[in-house]
C-alpha cells in the first residue's frame, strides 16, 4: 500500500477531488481558511507566502503535534481510526471503523462523526472528498501504530507491513496451511492472506477450528498491546498461530497480531469505547445562591486577610531568596505556620501574592522576599478591589503553586517563587473549568471529578497518563478548582456571581479570551457584586474584663493596624480576638504612644467600658517603661569634682568631643578613649585611663608585642637524615621486593625512571609511540592512571590503537586489556633486555 | 445580625447581650465546651471530644451544622462543617454490646473502621475471637481500657453493653423542708438517662445533693470515692441528713476507719496506697455489688483511679466537679472511663439565679520594700516565688484586711506554714494544715460556723470540699503557683450563700513585680473568664482608705 504524496503526485485529480491539501485549502472559501488560522495560529508565524507553503508549514510535524493535542476525545478518535485505515478511505469505512460491525450502527456516533471531522477538515488535519478522506501524512506517522509508538487503538500493523521482509516460502507454508491456494507471487500471497482476514465469514471459521488456548491469546492481544514474546520453540496453541499467520513474527522472540486479524476479533471497531458525546455535567446537590454568594465572599475575605498578613509578615523579616532562586522549604513551613494552614496552602497564597506584583525579591546582595511598592497601594483600595485584583492576576497566571514540592526532570525540587513552576496551559485550563461551572445555573455546582472527565474529554493527553497518575492537564484542573475555592472564586463547588463576573461579560462568561480592557471591565463589576457581600468593616471592639479585646468584625484599616501592636491576636475568622499582655502594651509603648493616648484610644473604639484591670496593667506598664535607660557611649569621664566637670562641658574646645552630662559626676563621649585623653590634655587638664574593673592604667612608652609565638622550625633542603633502624628497614624491604620481581618473568619488572615517577609524553608522541609499536610488536612501557585517579606504570605489548583506545597485551596483569588513550600520561620504551 | 460567630480556630463567640444569645447558647452547649464566659463574649470551643460528647447525648451532626449556620453572623468556612460532620460521624461507628453468647462484643457498621482497629498493636490485646466481619469479642475486663483505647485512636465506641443492677438497697431523699433545686434535678436526670457521665456544677452549688439524688434514683448500694477524710465524713453528715440512710448504713474507709457498709465512702489517698507494689485496698472495688459509683472531684482524680475505673465499667458512674479542667490534660480518659459529660451550668447562671453568692474579687498589689526587692533579685529562681509570696510586707497588709473585715466570717489561705504559722500569731487565730488532727479539724470548723471563731487560717488541706457556709470574706495570701483550679477552689469557699446576701469578698494578696504577680495574672484569668470581673488595687492607696 502506497501513499500518494500530500503534494505534486496525480491522484483523484479525473474524478474532481482536490489532489492535494494544497488544492483543497485553494479551493476552501476565506471563512474556512480563518478558521484554520485561528484553530491553528501558530501557521501564521511567519505569515506563510502562499497557500502551498501553509499546506507544507500545516504538515510539519511541531505544528501537527500541537494540533493533535488540541483534538477533543472523539476528534481524536476519529483521527485514530483513519491511521489504521487504507489512505484515502471512504467515509463509509471511517465510519465502520467507530460504530463497529452493528448493523444499526450506533445513532450518537453516526450523529457525532460529522461534527468531529469537520473539526478535523478546518484545521486541515484531513481533506480529501468524502469517499476520499486522507489524513495529513505526518498525522498518520503519528498516530499510526508502530512497534516503539504503539498506537491508542491498541492496533498493530497491517499483514502487508508485518510480512514485509520474509520469505516467499514461508508465506508459501502459511498460506497453505490457513487453507488457501498456494502462489508463487508474495505480493498476491499477502493479498490473499488480508482478503481472508477481512472476510468475517471465512475468518470465523478458521477461527472456529483455533485450539482453546490459542484463543485465550487472541484475546489478550486484541485491545493492545499487539506484541508478545514467543520462544525459539513456542508451544504448540502458539505454533497453530504463528503456522496461519494469525501472529506473525515482529521482531526476533516476538510476534504481532496484524491489524486485520485483530479488527475481525473487535467486529470491525477500532476503538474499545468510542466516545462521541462529551460526559455530561451532571449538577450535584445545588446549593442557595445566596448561601454560595455568601461563603464565597466570606472566603474572599479570608484570602484577602491572609495575604495581608503574609505580606505584614515579611515587611520586617522576609525570607532569603535561595541561590537557585524560591523559598527554601523551611522559609514555607515558617510561613504556613504564620498563616496558620498547610505548606501547599501557603505556598498558593505566596505565589499568588508574587503573581499580584504584591511581593518580590528585593535585589540586595543579601537577597530577600519583601513586600513591592505596589502592595502598598493595592493596601489602600477598598476591599471588594483588592480582591478583584488578586482573583484577575490569578486567572491569568502561568505559575503553579500545586507542582511545589514535586522534582523537575533533573531531580530536582521545586521551591516556591523558584524558577521552573511556570506552566503555560494553566490559564487556559483554568479558564476552560470555570467557563464549565459557568454553563450551570447559578448556585448549582459539579462534583470536581465530573468537571475532570469532562475537561479530559475536551483536551485528551495524546498519550495517555501513566497509571496511578494523572496527565499534566487534569492536575492543573484539580488545583484550579481547589484554588478557586480558595480565592472565593467558587465555594461549595459552585460559581460565585462575582467568580463569574470574572469570566467575562454577562451572558457568556467564558466563552472566548478577553482583551485586557475587557479583562478590566470584568474586574469592576465583579468587584461591584463582590462589595455588597463583604461585612462592613467595623470602628467598634469590646472590651473585657479578662483582658481581651474582641472586634466582631472586620475591623477599619487604622484600628486594626493600632490594636494589633497594642494586643495580640488569639484568635482569627469572623471576629477577631485580641488580648492585651504586658508585652504588647510595652510594644505600643514602645511605639511612641503614651498611656494616656492608650487608654484614649480604647475608651473611643470600646462599646463596652474599659475593665479597671486593663487600665491598671496599662498604667502599671507605663509607670515601668523608659524607668531605664541604655545608649551608646565611646567613653566616658568622671570626677568627683562636679565642678571641674561643669567647667570642661563649658569649654568651647570640648565640642569635638561630643560630652555629654548623666550623672552630676559623669560625663559620657561619644570619642574614643585615646582620642578624649588627647583632648583632655590640649585643654591642660591631666587625666588618667581607666581599666573596665576601673583601676588606673598606668601608661609607659610601652613597646609592642606579639601574643606568645614559638620561633619558626628551620626548612631544611632534603628530606630529614634517616636514622639507621630506618635505613636498615628500608634497604631490606628494597631486596626483598627486587628478588620478588626479578624471580618471576623478566618482562614485568618496569624499570623505575630516574627521577621515579610515571612517564609523561605529549599526546602526540603517545599516540606515535602506540602505532609503531603496534607495527614493531614491541612492548612499551605506560604510566596509567585509572578512573578512580590512582596512577600505575604497566609493561604493555600494543596491538591495536584505535578510536582513542589502545587495547594490548599486558604484561603486569598476564592478560588483554583496553586503556583509553587520554589516562595515559606517557609511554617509554623499554630498554632491549626487557623486550 | 447574629449573635455568634465562628472563627478559624474552631471557637465560637457568643454575645450575651444579644436577643437571641440565649436561645443560640442552648443551640450550641451541646457540642460546644465554654471555655471562657467574661461579661460581654463568652467563648465555647468545638472539640472532638465535645462533639462525641452531644452524639452521646443523642444528637447529630445535621443538628450542629444547623446550629451554627443558623446563629452564626458570618458564613461558617465550608470545611469547619465538614470537619463537624466528619468528626462526629465517627462516634458510634463502633458499639460495644452484650451479646446473648459471647459475651462483651465489639460491633461495627463500617467494617474498614473495624479492620482498621483491629491492625492496632495497641488494640489485639483487648479483643478475642472475630465472631463475623462485623463483630469481634471483647475481654469484659478489658471494657474499660479498649473504650479510652479507642477514643485515642480516634474511634470512640459507644457502650452499650449496660450495666449490672448491683445489690439493692433502699435509698429515700428525705425532703423535708428542702427540695432538690432544679437544676440538681436536672442534673439527676441528665445523669440517669445517660447511665454514666459527669456532672459539672460550681463549688458551693450542691454537688453532694446531686450525688445523693443519683443514690435515691439507683436505689442500690454506693461508693462513693472522695479527696480526703474531712470530705468523706461532711459527705456523710449530709447523706445521713438528707436522705433515710442511717449513720450504720454508711461507712468510711480511710486511713482511720475500713468499714464497709451498703453506702461506702472512700478517699482517693487510701486507694492509691500502694504496699509492696500492690494496691491492697483494691479489694474494696470488689468487695460489694455496687450499683453506683460517685467520684466527688473528677479533676483530680488521681492516675491509679482511672485504672481501677477502668474495670468498673458494668456499674453506673457518677463524676462530680467544679471544672473539667485538668492541669494534666487527660480529659479524654475521664470521657471514656467516667463518661461524658451528662449536665453542665455556668457559674453565673447559678449564681443569677441566687443559689450561690455573688463574689467582689480584688487583686492586693503589694510594693516591697527596697531591702525585700534586693533579697528577691538575688534569690536562687526555685525560692523566688516562696521568698516574694511570704514577704513581711504583704503579713503586713493581709493583717490590715483582717482587721478591716473585723467581725466578718474571715479564712485566710495559703500555701507555705511558716508564713501561715506566723500569721496565725499574728492574728491571734487558729492554724489548721496537715499536720492538724482531724477531728481538731472539725472541732476547729464547728467553732468557726458557729461564729465563736471568726479569723481562720488554712493551708491548702482546706482547699478542697471543706463546708464554711459563714465564711464571707477570703484572703489568698500563697499559692500553688499558678494552678487556676486551686484558684476555683478557693473562691468556691465564699460563694456559698450568706444568711444576710452580704457580698463576699476575695482577696489576693500579690507582690508587685515579682513571679507572684505573674502567678497572680495566671489565676486570674480563669476568674475572669468564668465571668468573675476583679479590680486591682494598690495596698497603699486600699489602707489608707479611698477604698470602701
Amino acid at each position: 500500500m502506497t501513499t500518494p504524496r500530500d503534494t505534486g503526485s496525480s491522484g483523484g485529480a479525473a474524478r474532481g477531488g482536490p489532489r492535494t491539501l494544497a488544492e483543497e485549502l485553494r479551493a476552501r472559501p476565506d471563512g474556512a481558511l480563518a478558521g484554520l488560522l485561528r484553530a491553528r495560529p501558530d501557521l501564521l508565524n511567519p505569515v506563510p507566502g502562499d497557500l502551498t507553503q501553509l499546506a507544507t508549514r500545516a504538515g510539519t510535524r511541531a505544528s501537527v503535534v500541537r494540533a493533535l493535542e488540541r483534538l477533543d476525545r472523539f476528534a481524536l478518535q476519529a483521527a485514530e481510526a483513519l491511521a489504521v485505515a487504507p489512505d484515502p478511505c471512504p467515509y463509509g469505512t471511517l465510519s465502520a471503523l467507530l460504530t463497529g460491525d452493528a448493523p444499526e450502527g450506533d445513532p450518537r456516533i453516526a450523529e457525532a462523526l460529522p461534527r468531529a471531522l469537520a473539526t478535523l477538515r478546518e484545521q486541515a488535519l484531513v481533506w480529501g472528498g468524502e469517499d476520499r478522506l486522507r489524513l495529513v501524512r505526518t498525522a498518520r506517522e503519528l498516530l499510526a501504530p508502530s512497534p516503539a509508538h504503539p498506537s491508542p487503538t491498541g492496533l498493530g500493523p497491517t499483514v502487508a507491513e508485518a510480512t514485509a521482509g520474509m520469505s516467499p516460502g514461508r508465506l508459501q507454508q502459511i498460506i497453505a496451511t490457513a487453507g488457501l491456494p498456494g502462489t508463487h507471487d508474495p505480493v498476491s500471497a499477502v493479498a490473499a492472506l488480508t482478503a481472508l482476514f477481512e472476510d468475517r465469514t471465512r475468518m470465523a471459521e478458521l477461527l472456529a477450528g483455533a485450539p482453546a488456548e490459542a484463543t485465550a491469546v487472541l484475546g489478550r492481544l486484541l485491545w493492545g498491546p499487539p506484541y508478545g514474546t514467543v520462544t525459539a520453540d513456542p508451544a504448540p496453541h502458539l505454533r497453530w498461530l504463528l503456522d496461519r499467520g494469525l501472529l506473525l513474527p515482529a521482531t526476533p522472540g516476538s510476534v504481532v497480531l496484524p491489524r486485520e486479524a485483530a479488527l475481525h476479533l473487535r467486529a470491525g471497531r477500532a476503538h474499545r469505547t468510542p466516545e462521541p458525546v462529551a460526559p455530561a455535567l451532571a449538577p450535584a446537590t445545588p446549593h442557595s445562591v445566596h448561601t454560595v454568594d455568601a461563603a464565597a465572599a466570606g472566603q474572599a475575605f479570608t484570602a484577602l486577610g491572609t495575604v495581608e498578613e503574609l505580606l505584614a509578615a515579611w515587611e520586617s523579616d522576609g525570607p532569603l531568596v535561595l541561590r537557585a532562586g524560591g523559598l527554601s522549604v523551611r522559609d514555607l513551613k515558617r510561613a504556613a505556620a504564620v498563616l496558620d494552614t498547610t505548606e501547599e496552602t501557603a505556598a498558593f497564597w505566596i505565589e499568588l501574592a508574587y503573581a499580584a506584583g504584591l511581593l518580590a525579591s528585593d535585589g540586595e546582595v543579601d537577597e530577600r522576599y519583601a513586600p513591592t511598592p505596589a502592595s502598598d497601594d493595592w493596601l489602600r483600595l477598598p476591599t471588594e478591589q483588592r480582591w478583584a485584583r488578586l482573583a484577575t492576576a490569578w486567572s491569568a497566571a502561568t505559575r503553579t503553586p500545586g507542582l511545589v514540592g514535586s522534582r523537575d526532570a533533573k531531580g530536582r525540587p521545586l521551591n516556591v517563587l523558584g524558577p521552573e513552576l511556570d506552566r503555560s496551559p494553566a490559564p487556559e485550563v483554568r479558564r476552560r473549568a470555570l467557563a464549565l461551572l459557568a454553563t450551570l445555573p447559578p448556585g448549582a455546582s459539579v462534583t470536581a471529578d465530573t468537571l475532570l472527565e469532562r475537561l479530559h474529554w475536551e483536551r485528551p493527553p495524546r498519550t495517555p497518563a501513566e497509571p496511578g497518575t494523572e496527565d499534566l492537564r487534569t492536575r492543573l484542573a484539580r488545583w484550579a478548582l481547589a484554588e478557586a475555592e480558595l480565592l472565593g472564586v467558587t465555594n461549595r463547588g459552585a460559581l460565585s456571581a462575582p467568580g463569574r463576573a470574572l469570566l467575562g461579560p454577562e451572558g457568556s462568561p467564558g466563552t472566548k479570551p478577553l482583551s485586557d480592557a475587557e479583562q478590566g471591565a470584568c474586574a469592576v463589576r465583579a468587584a461591584a457584586l463582590l462589595a455588597p457581600l463583604l461585612p462592613e468593616p467595623l470602628d467598634h471592639i469590646l472590651l473585657q474584663a479578662d483582658l481581651t479585646a474582641v472586634a466582631p468584625g472586620p475591623l477599619k484599616r487604622p484600628l486594626a493596624q493600632m490594636l494589633g501592636v497594642l494586643a495580640d491576636v488569639e484568635s482569627k475568622g469572623g471576629a477577631t480576638v485580641y488580648r492585651f499582655t504586658p508585652a504588647s502594651v510595652r510594644r505600643a509603648l514602645d511605639a511612641g504612644q503614651t498611656a494616656a493616648d492608650l487608654k484614649a484610644f480604647l475608651t473611643e473604639h470600646s462599646r463596652t467600658p474599659v475593665p479597671q484591670p486593663l487600665a491598671y496593667l496599662i498604667d502599671d506598664v507605663a509607670r515601668r517603661h523608659g524607668h531605664l535607660r541604655v545608649g551608646a557611649a565611646s567613653s566616658y569621664l568622671r570626677c568627683d569634682d562636679e565642678a571641674m566637670l561643669a567647667e570642661i562641658l563649658a569649654d568651647r574646645r570640648s565640642a569635638p568631643l561630643r560630652l555629654r552630662r548623666l550623672a552630676p559626676t559623669v560625663l559620657a563621649a561619644q570619642a574614643a578613649p585615646d582620642a578624649l585623653l588627647e583632648g583632655l590634655r590640649a585643654m591642660g587638664y591631666a587625666p588618667a585611663a581607666e581599666s573596665a574593673e576601673g583601676d588606673v592604667v598606668v601608661t609607659r612608652a610601652d613597646a609592642r608585642r606579639t601574643p606568645p609565638r614559638t620561633a619558626p622550625a628551620p626548612v631544611p633542603e632534603g628530606p630529614p637524615v634517616p636514622d639507621e633502624t630506618l635505613l636498615g628497614a628500608a634497604v631490606r624491604a628494597i631486596r626483598a621486593g627486587d628478588l620478588a620481581s626479578t624471580a618471576e618473568r623478566k618482562p614485568v619488572a618496569a624499570p623505575a625512571p630516574a627521577d621515579g615517577g610515571l612517564p609523561r609524553t605529549t599526546s602526540a608522541d603517545t599516540l606515535a609511540t602506540m602505532q609503531a609499536a603496534v607495527l614493531t610488536g614491541a612492548a612499551v612501557w605506560i604510566g596509567y592512571v585509572n578512573a578512580e585517579g590512582a596512577a600505575s606504570q604497566r609493561v604493555i605489548a600494543p596491538v591495536r590503537v584505535e578510536g582513542g583506545f589502545v587495547t594490548g597485551y599486558d604484561h603486569t596483569a598476564d592478560e588483554v586489556r583496553t586503556y583509553p588513550l587520554h589516562r595515559i600520561t606517557g609511554v617509554a620504551e623499554l630498554a632491549d633486555e626487557h623486550a | 445580625m447574629s449573635c455568634l460567630i465562628v472563627q478559624s480556630d474552631k471557637t465560637l463567640l457568643l454575645e450575651v447581650d444579644h436577643e437571641q444569645a440565649d436561645a443560640c447558647r442552648r443551640a450550641i452547649a451541646p457540642f460546644a465546651e465554654l471555655e471562657r464566659a467574661p461579661e460581654h463574649i463568652h467563648t465555647y470551643r468545638v472539640t472532638p471530644l465535645g462533639l462525641w460528647n452531644a452524639r452521646a447525648a443523642g444528637h447529630d451532626a445535621e443538628q450542629v451544622v444547623d446550629a451554627l449556620v443558623t446563629y452564626s453572623r458570618y458564613p461558617v468556612p465550608h470545611a469547619l462543617l465538614v470537619d463537624i460532620a466528619e468528626t462526629m460521624d465517627r462516634y458510634g461507628r463502633l458499639r460495644l454490646l452484650k451479646h446473648p453468647t459471647h459475651g462483651l462484643v465489639l460491633e461495627s457498621t463500617d467494617r474498614p473502621v473495624l479492620e482498621e482497629i483491629l491492625r492496632s498493636k495497641k488494640i489485639q490485646p483487648l479483643v478475642g475471637a472475630r465472631i463475623d466481619p462485623d463483630t469481634v469479642a471483647v475481654h469484659p475486663s478489658e471494657r474499660g481500657q479498649i473504650k479510652q483505647t479507642l477514643l485515642k485512636l480516634g474511634w470512640p465506641a459507644e457502650d452499650l453493653a449496660g450495666y449490672v443492677d448491683g445489690e439493692a438497697h433502699p435509698i429515700e431523699l428525705a425532703e423535708d423542708g428542702w427540695a432538690l433545686r432544679p437544676y440538681q434535678q436536672q442534673a439527676v436526670e441528665g445523669f440517669w438517662h445517660g447511665g454514666s457521665g459527669v456532672v459539672v456544677l460550681p463549688c458551693g452549688a450542691g454537688k453532694t445533693l446531686v450525688g445523693a439524688g443519683a443514690m435515691a434514683k439507683a436505689k442500690a448500694t454506693t461508693l462513693i470515692l472522695v479527696t480526703n477524710t474531712v470530705s468523706a465524713r461532711q459527705w456523710k453528715h449530709e447523706l445521713v441528713k438528707r436522705t433515710s440512710l442511717t449513720e450504720d448504713e454508711i461507712g468510711e474507709y480511710s486511713g482511720t476507719k475500713k468499714e464497709i457498709r451498703p453506702v461506702t465512702i472512700a478517699t482517693y489517698q487510701v486507694l492509691t496506697t500502694k504496699r509492696k507494689g500492690i494496691y491492697p485496698h483494691l479489694e474494696l472495688f470488689d468487695s460489694r455489688d455496687w450499683g453506683l459509683v460517685v467520684y466527688d472531684e473528677v479533676h483530680l482524680l488521681p492516675a491509679p483511679v482511672f485504672k481501677f475505673t477502668a474495670d468498673l465499667q458494668a456499674r453506673r458512674r457518677l463524676g462530680l466537679t467544679a471544672t473539667l479542667v485538668r492541669e494534666d490534660g487527660r480529659e479524654s480518659d475521664v470521657f471514656s472511663l467516667i463518661g461524658p459529660k451528662r449536665f453542665d451550668a455556668p457559674w453565673k447562671e447559678i449564681e443569677a439565679q441566687g443559689y450561690i453568692a455573688p463574689a467582689d474579687c480584688v487583686e492586693v498589689r503589694v510594693n516591697l520594700t527596697d531591702a525585700e526587692r534586693l533579697a528577691y533579685a538575688t534569690a536562687e529562681t526555685e525560692e523566688k516565688y516562696r521568698y516574694c509570696a511570704t514577704t513581711a510586707t504583704k503579713r503586713r497588709v493581709t493583717e490590715a484586711l483582717v482587721a478591716r473585715h473585723k467581725g466578718e466570717q474571715t479564712l485566710v489561705i495559703g500555701q507555705y506554714i511558716d508564713q501561715l504559722d506566723e500569721l496565725g500569731e499574728h492574728l491571734d487565730a487558729p492554724v489548721i494544715k496537715g499536720e492538724t488532727s482531724n477531728a481538731q479539724r472539725e472541732k476547729l470548723f464547728d467553732a468557726f460556723r458557729q461564729g465563736e471563731l471568726s479569723v481562720l487560717v488554712v493551708s491548702k488541706v482546706a482547699n478542697f470540699s471543706i463546708d464554711l457556709p459563714e465564711a464571707t470574706v477570703a484572703i489568698q495570701v500563697s499559692g500553688t503557683f499558678g494552678s487556676r483550679q486551686e484558684e476555683a477552689q478557693r473562691l468556691g469557699r465564699v460563694l456559698r450563700p450568706k444568711a444576710d446576701g452580704h457580698e463576699a469578698r476575695f482577696y489576693s494578696v500579690v507582690a508587685r513585680d515579682t513571679v507572684d504577680q505573674d502567678f497572680a495574672a495566671h489565676r486570674q484569668r480563669f476568674l475572669a473568664e468564668q465571668g468573675y470581673a476583679y479590680r486591682i488595687v494598690d495596698a497603699d492607696s486600699l489602707l489608707a482608705g479611698e477604698e470602701a
